[in-house]
């Protein structure tokens, strides 16, 4: 099963577009990140820039409207996301309970969904799917 | 430059409901031109928030609540990796999206190791290069 953990960092939804890191925390996550790939587990991993530098498409007037971040009304951004293969959801959990997060972050765990989840119906509408993911260049 | 494309979730993606078999053979049209431009990386879609779980890092030991979590504009549905030379090529592709009413996406720049300056020494951007070269089966 595959399992997105998303890195939910409180506060980031008002940082400004040029964030600092600190490198000692980028060296405590890689420790993380390491132990992840070392177990097989990781799929991939990716880190976002601050929601400031960002924009949302908005399709409910029906026509696409557009707005530049930072978005007022957000309460909670992602930071970044690991792309992770286990098990079960509880091995996920174990997983995310060993990272090295400040208190002011959150992980939340979200199965990724497999064309067997869905209704035969469903699987013919997104027949090819399988074949765009492999020629989408990873 | 990368981008995350998040589909934010709605009260359907949440209660499960797929989409319906028109929405998805516009979807698959939408993503082939995306994959014979050379721009889509990556895409899928998550289970909502009731097979899932958060996990808060406050005082000594993790605190796992399991979902599913109230629908604010912040839940996320799904997402795409695409790869542009703009956030403007980024806007531009994802208004041609076949969402109907109520839909919201939201475009963010992933981070390359350029990005972090000095806080990323040659040491850990050799393990990051040496991981990603691993991982990803």
């Amino acid at each position: 099963m595959r399992f997105m953990m998303l890195m939910i960092p409180l506060g980031y939804e008002t940082a400004p577009p040029d964030i600092q890191l600190d490198p000692e925390r980028v060296a405590a996550m890689m420790k993380y990140n390491e132990a992840l790939n070392d177990a097989g587990v990781l799929i991939t991993l990716d880190g976002l820039h601050p929601p400031s530098m960002g924009a949302r498409v908005s399709f409910a007037a029906g026509k696409p409207l557009v707005t530049d971040g930072p978005f007022a009304e957000a309460k909670e951004v992602l930071g970044g996301y690991w792309m992770i293969e286990v098990a079960s959801r509880d091995e996920a959990i174990a997983w995310a309970t060993k990272c090295p997060a400040s208190e002011n972050e959150i992980i939340e765990i979200r199965q990724v969904q497999e064309m067997t989840d869905f209704s035969e119906e469903v699987q013919q509408a997104a027949a090819g799917f399988a074949e765009l993911q492999k020629g989408s260049g990873r | 430059m990368r981008f995350m494309v998040i589909v934010k979730a709605s009260q359907d993606s949440e209660a499960g409901v797929v989409p319906s078999t028109e929405l998805l053979t516009a979807m698959g049209k939408f993503n082939e031109q995306m994959v014979k431009a050379g721009v889509m990386l990556a895409g899928e879609g998550l289970h909502p928030t009731s097979k899932g779980a958060r996990i808060k890092y406050s005082g000594k030991t993790p605190d796992v609540s399991h979902g599913p979590f109230p629908l604010t504009n912040d839940l996320v549905a799904g997402f795409w990796l695409i790869q542009v030379k703009s956030r403007d090529e980024a806007i531009e592709w994802m208004k041609r999206a076949p969402f109907d009413g109520g839909a919201e996406i939201e475009i963010r720049q992933i981070f390359d190791a350029e990005d972090f300056g000095e806080a990323l020494t040659p040491e850990l951007r050799e393990q990051e290069e040496r991981l990603r070269a691993q991982a990803g089966r």
